[in-house]
């Protein structure tokens, strides 16, 4: 599987006054600093004994400052940690450290990959767009409720005397929730609630779940409201 | 009623998934993570610890605040859900810049807030919710995967989604960035319906008809969660498996007879 071939990185390092060389990001951790006990030493008194150093998890590589004195920079900018990408410039003192990373060579399945098994998280993907969503309204006939017309905005809306319920019933016997309108998608059914006593649309019982058409008319808990599709709208 | 269970599968050395059912909240949790070394683990149980914490507060504080933008769309519950979760992601975000090996640590996450006839979902990645009601089984969640996304926009057939070796890529996980794109949804239940949340151990070797099947059956809850583990080690066991099984008969009963409690409490 070609896709899943380890992505490989090199460092170009280029010290001051000393030409260059290019390492190859082989092992987990490359110490960075002064002292010889780093992978890689700069003889430098402007740079810490254990200045920083470049980490891989998994296949990303990181780049840590040692809490040095002169502090690393990536980009120009002062880091204490930060991800490595391609062509990233690091820079401590007057030394340069070129990023370089070799991207898998499979150009249709997205990088990174890490072990197949494992679950890997894709970032930046573009998310597709919400579609133009439907709406509706019911229009209140007859019945007691706060207002004549009601858009369906959400998702589930009740049809109660409820905090919360979208269709607002105030007589004074009305059930907290008598029904519930639900779009999913680009339609719109409505189903009895635990406490409503029928449900009538278009004058025939609901049971389970019944999907709405416009200018349906429910009977509900003493109200009756005419059900309309706003089209066009988004 | 509920029965939740996890098993660690046949190939993996640690469980990274965790979960929550707590009847009381009315909140049930599945959380798969992924990281190196223990990280998943650490991932998914902040999680977990993050979402109850947060509702638990709710509960007792109506003027808690909430975490990121409103959505217009549904409940103010269903909102809550979505802060909860997105405190979570800043939790796991922070704690994987602790230590090196925490890096880039993540979950998957599908919550289910249940309150009274509605239930409020919310996800971010390949854990799932499913929804059993009168002998058929529809998922309400979409899957943030790749495959799924390549489905969708109708490059690759489903056959091909499930067959896909990059089916284990999420193109949304909680904790991997400072912020994170909770996607809610609302619908109403009512008694008899029966839910599952589960991880993609389940749904990778298992397909929908066979969870049907057992979901639909005589068993007992735990019996059928045990069950559905059993079927996901029976084809592979290739990854972790967590299942939350919810009866919402019971739940709703046990919901007013908790209120009647309280209300003779008071």
């Amino acid at each position: 599987m070609p896709d899943t071939l380890p992505q490989s990185a090199k460092l170009l390092v280029k010290l001051h006054g000393k030409g260059s060389q290019q390492i190859e990001l082989t092992l987990e951790t490359l110490t960075i600093g002064r002292k010889t006990d780093n992978v890689l030493v700069i003889e430098d008194p402007a740079v810490s004994g254990h200045h920083a150093r470049i980490v891989k998890i998994q296949a990303v590589f990181f780049l840590e400052d040692l809490k040095s004195t002169n502090g690393t920079s990536l980009n120009g900018r002062p880091i204490t940690r930060h991800q490595l990408r391609d062509a990233d410039v690091i820079t401590i003192g007057q030394h340069r450290l070129v990023f370089q990373e070799n991207v898998a060579p499979s150009t249709a399945a997205p990088a990174p990959f890490v072990d197949l098994d494992r679950t890997t998280v894709l970032r930046g993907t573009d998310r597709t767009p919400d579609g133009p969503t439907l709406t509706a309204k019911v229009l209140v006939i007859a019945g007691k409720t706060d207002r004549v017309e009601y858009p369906l905005t959400k998702q589930v809306n009740v049809i109660g005397s409820q905090d919360g319920a979208v269709i607002r019933l105030t007589g004074w016997f009305a059930p907290k929730s008598a029904a519930i309108i639900a779009r999913r998608g680009q339609s719109y059914s409505i189903s009895p609630s635990r406490e409503a006593k029928y449900l009538l649309v278009n004058g025939t019982d609901v049971v389970g779940q019944q999907e709405l058409k416009d200018g349906d008319q429910i009977e509900v808990a003493g109200v009756k409201l005419t059900f309309c599709i706003l089209s066009g709208t988004k | 009623m509920h029965s939740a269970k996890s098993d660690t599968g046949l190939k993996r050395p640690h469980n990274e998934d965790r979960f929550v059912a707590d009847p009381p909240l009315g909140l049930y949790v599945v959380c798969d993570g992924m990281g190196g070394g223990n990280a998943g683990e650490i991932a998914s149980a902040l999680a977990i610890e993050a979402i109850r914490t947060h509702l638990a507060e709710a509960d007792q504080r109506a003027d808690l605040p909430l975490i990121g933008s409103c959505d217009a769309t549904v409940s103010p519950r269903a909102n809550r859900l979505a802060s909860a979760i997105r405190v979570a992601n800043d939790a796991i975000h922070r704690e994987s810049w602790s230590r090196p090996d925490y890096v880039g640590m993540g979950t998957t996450v599908v919550a289910a807030l249940l309150h009274d006839e509605v239930l409020a979902i919310a996800h971010v990645g390949d854990s799932r919710l499913y929804l059993i009601r009168n002998g058929a089984i529809q998922s309400l969640t979409t899957d943030h995967s790749w495959v799924t996304e390549q489905m969708l926009k109708g490059f690759i057939t489903e056959e091909e989604a499930e067959r896909s070796p990059r089916r284990n890529i999420v193109t949304r996980a909680l904790g991997v960035e400072n912020s994170v794109d909770v996607e809610l949804t609302e619908v109403p239940v009512k008694s008899g319906d029966m839910l599952l949340l589960c991880s993609d151990g389940l749904t990778r070797g298992v397909h929908p008809n066979d969870i049907l099947h057992i979901l639909g059956g005589p068993d007992s809850l735990p019996a059928m969660s045990d069950r559905l583990i059993a079927m996901a080690n029976e084809a592979g066991g290739d990854d972790n498996t967590t299942v939350v099984i919810v009866a919402l008969r019971d739940d709703l009963q046990a919901g007013l007879w908790e209120r009647l409690k309280k209300l003779f409490a008071a």
